[in-house]
């Protein structure tokens, strides 16, 4: 969109602010998926929808490729995009080097709840164990592919009844590491989705839910 | 046993996962550009969606439980195109973005967004610009000047954004024209549990080739914009 000769700082301040541009290909597209299999290994549901709800924290997570960590090169604070969006410190101690690093868990759950950029958490978690309403989640598995990236989780229903899932969000920890070993952990919620049919997880069966992120366009 | 039944795959498949190419997307990126002539007045404005993470982006946003699972490690590729490896951890010797602290100062900073009058056709795997235009006033240069950075998001309704700006004046006698841009972020890389630091310069973390090339008449000057966006 090219548009020539527009006069005031107005206009210019409200052209860069977000606004789709519905003719050009989207930057982004992100699904969640869920597979279901019963007792006996049979796919019985596959869901899969768009993902529409990123958090603010995600948003602070990706910019930390972006700005780095600190203000300059000749600083030793943090931007202050992080230390406001994430609650980050502005500069660890005296005594130590520090650096950071981040992870990342599929939360499922069965509740709903109106989505904000600030939500921390889900309406209901979905706890981890074989007692009544709960799942047993399997490790994180993550992978790329180009400018994708895929996140999954295989969940297990060791209870004798069925269990529904309504709610995902994928979790993040930024841990800030001293070279002393000391480490200081800082939790998120990066997305908040809601199933727009539930999902339901048989006695003894088990479901791999996936989250993918493509920065393609 | 996971195999059986899959040829069912479609089974329970609501109409909205099909990709319609309608889908508002929950992350956007947009690219605007506001030329102004040699009187201040504002002769053009450009704007697109920024469609170009690179490989480098894509590496740096990865977990550790990637890393760890997979016993691997990213190839990162600087601006002058040596390779590094970025391998986050916890253990011993594991490859870190420095964080501040009182000890040491060993940046990983915003540096620039850089313009160039080349392209690529490849982003994704870009980690230089085809042509940077140089910083100064000789001819086809443009003096860069210092880049802006919010101090925190933008949280309106479910919409969160932040922007990233910075401005170049054309002093060069001449048109200069501006056809590919891009994010550079310097990184330091600090060792997990030790004091060991190691710089990888300046990395390319965003790329964009200008759907139409833009002009900076002589005197003028050119700002670009970058926003990044959820749910917007």
């Amino acid at each position: 969109m090219v548009t020539p000769d527009l006069v005031s700082e107005e206009d210019i301040a409200k052209l860069i602010i977000p606004d789709d541009l519905p003719d050009e290909q989207p930057t982004f597209k992100a699904y969640v998926e869920a597979k279901v299999y019963d007792k006996e290994g049979h796919l019985i549901q596959y869901h899969r929808q768009p993902m529409r709800s990123l958090t603010q924290y995600f948003l602070a997570l990706m910019a930390i490729p972006i700005i780095g960590t600190y203000q300059g090169p000749s600083t030793n604070q943090a931007p202050s995009l992080l230390t406001s969006a994430l609650g980050l410190p502005s500069s660890v101690g005296n005594n130590y080097s520090a650096n950071i690093v981040w992870n990342w868990a599929i939360q499922l759950g069965s509740g709903t709840q109106a989505f904000s950029p600030t939500l921390t958490g889900l309406a209901a978690p979905i706890l981890n164990g074989t007692g009544a309403g709960e799942l047993l989640y399997s490790s994180l598995s993550v992978s790329y592919a180009g400018s994708t990236i895929f996140v999954s989780v295989q969940v297990t229903n060791t209870t004798p009844s069925t269990i529904s899932v309504t709610e995902i969000g994928l979790q993040g920890t930024i841990y800030i590491q001293y070279n002393n070993g000391s480490v200081n952990t800082y939790n998120f919620l990066l997305s908040y989705d809601t199933f727009s049919t539930a999902v339901s997880v048989p006695a003894l069966g088990m479901a791999v839910f996936q989250i993918t992120l493509s920065f393609t366009g | 046993m996971i195999s059986k039944g899959i040829e069912d795959i479609d089974i329970n498949m609501p109409k909205d996962a099909y990709d319609t190419g309608k889908d508002t997307p929950t992350f956007n990126a947009y690219l605007t550009v506001v030329v102004r002539d040699s009187e201040g007045k504002v002769v053009k404005v450009h704007r697109q969606r920024s469609h170009s993470p690179t490989a480098n982006f894509i590496g740096l946003m990865l977990p550790v439980i990637y890393f760890n699972a997979t016993n691997s490690s990213y190839k990162l590729k600087n601006t002058g195109g040596s390779t590094y490896s970025y391998g986050p951890g916890n253990n011993t010797g594991a490859q870190c973005i420095s964080y501040p602290n009182g000890y040491s100062n060993y940046p990983s900073y915003f540096v620039m967004i850089q313009v160039g009058n080349g392209q690529q056709s490849n982003p994704y795997t870009a980690y230089s610009l085809a042509a940077p235009i140089a910083n100064g006033s000789g001819t086809g240069q443009l003096v860069y000047g210092q880049p802006s950075i919010p101090s925190n998001l933008i949280v309106s309704g479910s919409e969160a954004y932040f922007i990233i700006s910075q401005t170049f004046n054309n002093s060069s006698g001449n048109t200069v024209t501006i056809t590919e841009v891009g994010i550079i972020t310097n990184l330091q890389f600090s060792q997990s549990n030790n004091n060991s630091y190691y710089s990888l310069g300046q990395v390319l973390v965003w790329y964009d080739v200008l759907s139409s090339s833009i002009s900076v008449p002589n005197g003028g000057s050119v700002t670009i914009y970058y926003t990044f966006t959820v749910n917007p």
